[in-house]
């Protein structure tokens, strides 16, 4: 209640400086008219209420970019007036600029840049300065001793403006520019493009050409340079106030000089720019907009909007979705076309999505809402051509989309043309397209019920719909009459649950059973593979109607485990069981993955050996194995970090109680009503700081020896089959292989701040100069990602 | 106490989830919740006599980050046909599970 008090009131008494600087370039019946009233109401305020007017001015830069000429218009407007004012605005906008390169805010640094650059438009900054700061940008970025990653952004950052300035830069002072373009190029050509490989939403570039973000960026402004600098994008409303914005002074901008880089900072991440349509995609007709071309700087002008757009609403569907579908442009592109585009470069971005997967399908559910007529549509439409173009999609994005997919079926009554689907029947089931319909049934049986799905498919995709998810128990009684070895304990185990009989009583019924692995020579054996089958599987059946009684069984008999399940040969065996009663059902099999992880029976380590047992080939190729070897590296991750952040806390605590008795020691002696001793109960030993670092050590060794197995399972199974595939003469790429290899290159792009950390340790260990060329090149993509 | 049960709201990661189907299971509520992150437990709820599911469960997560995705992404979206509704809770105790019959 209180909260809803406070926010209440600020709105009341926003104040109108605020207000008016927010609503320019709004409301009145022109864009121009606006500016211009409220550049002169401003006017009048200066006298009194300057500094809170610089400190809007300067704020509104980065929280509304897509007012970037506006803004830049009523500061040229001013600055006309008042000489004085737009100097101030300079500097306090540079300080902003060096306050955000400073703390790496690469984004408010870009829109910033890109501000400044739109100032020598309307007359506030001078061109020659501004192109002195670019010199500086590019003096940074053919500096060799810092990552292309930094060197990438400055030139990003300048490219980036050059839309907005580059004619009136070009007009006055053309041979500099000339020189600017040459350092550009000079530095393209240098520059390394091993990430690409790692980006790339799809393994060809049969349909469109996937470019680098960088590389397209610098060839649609080299054909903006060829068309005069002449763009039909942005708006400029300074052009209205020519006469009074020529009459003004300009101000040079002061020295700015890059930070330094250093090991913590972090730098945006490289692309791929995403491309599904061109304009034979879209709608045809003499009133119909055509969508620009791949190298025509409107399309990089009006994606950019989009994701800012997406970027500010994504977490609230409905306003993004009303801003997406009420762009200011819409009229002139295929507008519907442009924000599906933009929402799946998104959904489809690699390494990773920066919003959850989700987040996309919700604002594509919600656009449907809105614009009925032509967003299912183009929805279909890119369905379509996403699933012709799916032999050669990356593993990480097929899952993306068939999540997606299934997802927003749920949403509409799981009406689908599956028919138009059915030539994908005949391909080898390992390939991407009976693969992803497969997967898309299962998910839409996750979230709806076995009949309805099985029934809405046509009766020739029967093969692609999974069996019933129902568990099969190895120890039921059989119609053959043969009983598995553990049938009479499985029973009496059976009995003692539903006796509520003790643990210990259990044990003893497991005893009894024969252990295969009890040599002849009688010597002590570890564990006995069938009891734990039989008293896994007994359990699993117990807890086998939903998956709180899964949870509860596990959670209930967890020291019973505990017991049995001694080593990880053991472990395995637990997990053969899971997978041997639940092999239909696999959303219960993640689930009772994740459990047997969260109750300490199994230990990431197993899982990861398990996902690569022969057992699991005939899975291999599906989804849901991969998504719990995710789900392990995230638990595994999850815990280190706890205990790192626990640790720091730790030691944070004892730095600030040393503090406090170096203080107190000046002080009076006694400390009987000292508030500070009671904090000092809380400040741990340090013996407790010990353990704590020892434990720490201890998760940061499991968790490279995670990642060393899953590599090193990768590394065998791969160079298996090439070895493989060479002796019978055969073709090494098949469809198994590029599932696989992108299953490799998904574990380094999903954790890859962790692996990061393990880097050097993989190279020497693993990732040797003998390995094959194939699996090595994954880890040097993986490497210059962050080059 | 009122105040205390708001010191809880803010802080909880449980949703109440209503205007579920009768015929909604807990599988399929997990499968979509588990869209917005680890899913602690679900607890389906069930009609006070009959002890079948009434249209309404508990989402607890791990984390309220994961919740507070759950309110913006699933809220007002569709299972089952129906249109789900999340809502805050301040936690689910034993016995909240039984509706009105």
């Amino acid at each position: 209640k209180r909260r809803r008090t406070t926010s209440h009131t600020e709105k009341k008494e926003e104040d109108p400086i605020k207000s008016q600087i927010l609503t320019a370039g709004e409301k009145t019946s022109s864009v121009e008219t606006s500016i211009e009233s409220v550049a002169k109401s401003l006017e009048s305020e200066l006298a009194t209420q300057k500094a809170k007017i610089l400190e809007l001015l300067v704020e509104v830069v980065t929280t509304h970019p897509e007012k970037c000429s506006v803004y830049s218009t009523l500061a040229g407007l001013l600055n006309a007036k008042n000489y004085n004012f737009g100097g101030e605005y300079v500097e306090t906008l540079v300080k902003t600029f060096k306050e955000h390169l400073k703390s790496g805010n690469w984004l408010h640094a870009q829109y910033t840049l890109r501000f400044i650059s739109d100032l020598v438009n309307s007359h506030v900054i001078s061109a020659t300065s501004l192109l002195q700061l670019y010199d500086t940008f590019m003096e940074g970025a053919v500096d060799s001793t810092v990552p292309q990653v930094r060197r990438d952004w400055l030139v990003f950052a300048i490219l980036n403006c050059l839309p907005w300035v580059g004619r009136e830069l070009y007009d006055k002072k053309e041979q500099t520019v000339e020189r600017l373009m040459m350092t550009i190029d000079n530095f393209m050509r240098k520059r390394k493009r091993t990430h690409v490989g790692m980006l790339r939403v799809w393994s060809n570039d049969d349909n469109h050409k996937q470019e680098e973000y960088l590389e397209c960026l610098w060839l649609q402004v080299e054909k903006l340079k060829l068309d005069g600098w002449i763009e039909k994008h942005i708006n400029r409303p300074y052009l209205a106030f020519d006469s009074v914005l020529c009459e003004a002074l300009q101000h040079n901008l002061p020295q700015i000089s890059l930070p330094p880089h250093h090991e913590n900072m972090l730098y945006p991440a490289p692309s791929v720019v995403y491309r599904m349509f061109d304009y034979t995609d879209c709608p045809e007709g003499p009133l119909a907009p055509v969508l620009p071309g791949t190298h025509s700087i409107e399309r990089y002008l009006i994606e950019q909007e989009l994701r800012d757009i997406l970027r500010k609403y994504h977490n609230e569907r409905r306003e993004c979705t009303s801003h997406l579908l009420e762009y200011q442009h819409n009229n002139r592109v295929p507008l519907e076309y442009m924000v599906v585009e933009v929402i799946f470069g998104e959904l489809f971005r690699l390494p990773t999505p920066e919003y959850l997967e989700i987040c996309y399908g919700s604002v594509l559910i919600e656009l449907c809402r809105k614009s009925p007529a032509i967003i299912p549509q183009v929805l279909a439409q890119t369905t379509e051509l996403l699933f012709e173009r799916l032999d050669t999609m990356h593993p990480a994005c097929i899952d993306r989309f068939a999540n997606w997919f299934s997802y927003h079926l749920s949403n509409f009554q799981f009406r689908w043309t599956w028919e138009d689907w059915s030539r994908a029947l005949e391909l080898d089931p390992d390939h991407p397209k009976p693969k992803f319909i497969a997967e898309v049934i299962l998910k839409c049986l996750r979230l709806s019920y076995y009949e309805r799905i099985a029934d809405s498919v046509p009766k020739t995709f029967e093969r692609l719909v999974p069996p019933t998810p129902e568990p099969i128990y190895k120890f039921a009684d059989r119609d053959d009459g043969k009983t598995e070895i553990g049938t009479l304990q499985s029973k009496q185990l059976q009995a003692a649950f539903r006796g509520k009989a003790a643990h210990e009583d259990m044990i003893v019924i497991l005893s009894e059973i024969p252990n295969p692995l009890e040599g002849d020579e009688g010597g002590p054996t570890s564990h006995n593979p069938i009891a734990i089958d039989v008293f896994a599987q007994t359990l699993f059946m117990l807890g086998s109607k939903s998956l709180t009684h899964a949870h509860a069984a596990i959670a209930k008999y967890q020291p019973v485990f505990k017991r049995i399940v001694e080593n990880e040969d053991a472990q395995l065996c637990v997990l053969k069981s899971a997978y041997s009663v639940w092999k239909n059902d696999t959303q219960m099999l993640s689930v009772v993955v994740d459990m047997l992880l969260k109750y300490q029976i199994v230990e990431c380590a197993a899982v990861a050996n398990w996902v690569f047992l022969k057992e699991m080939q005939p899975d291999f190729t599906r989804i849901y194995l991969w998504e719990i070897l995710h789900l392990t590296i995230r638990k595994m991750n999850k815990h280190v970090s706890r205990l790192s952040f626990d640790l720091n806390e730790a030691r944070e605590k004892v730095r600030k109680a040393e503090m406090n008795t170096s203080e107190s020691e000046d002080e009076d002696g006694d400390h009987a009503d000292n508030p500070k001793d009671k904090d000092n109960k809380d400040v741990p030993t340090e013996e407790q700081v010990d353990k704590m670092e020892e434990k720490l050590e201890a998760a940061q060794a499991d968790q490279k020896n995670l990642f060393l197995i899953v590599f090193q399972r990768f590394i065998m199974i791969l160079s298996e089959h090439i070895a493989r595939c060479d002796t019978d003469g055969k073709t090494f790429n098949t469809a198994w292989y590029r599932w696989t290899i992108g299953r490799l290159q998904q574990v380094f792009m999903q954790h890859a701040e962790q692996v990061a950390q393990y880097s050097s340790t993989l190279e020497t260990l693993l990732f040797t100069q003998d390995l094959d060329r194939n699996i090595l090149e994954i880890f040097h993509q993986f490497q210059a990602l962050r080059a | 106490s009122e105040t205390e049960r708001e010191r809880k709201l803010v802080t909880s990661s449980t949703l109440y989830i209503g205007n579920l189907s009768f015929y909604t299971r807990e599988y399929q509520i997990h499968e979509l919740f588990s869209k917005c992150g680890d899913v602690r437990r679900v607890i389906m709820g069930l009609d006070r006599f009959k002890k079948t599911p009434c249209g309404f469960c508990f989402v607890e997560y791990y984390h309220r980050e994961d919740a507070e995705n759950a309110m913006r992404f699933i809220n007002g979206t569709r299972l089952d046909d129906r249109v789900v509704r999340t809502d805050w809770d301040a936690g689910f105790e034993e016995g909240r599970q039984y509706g009105r019959g």
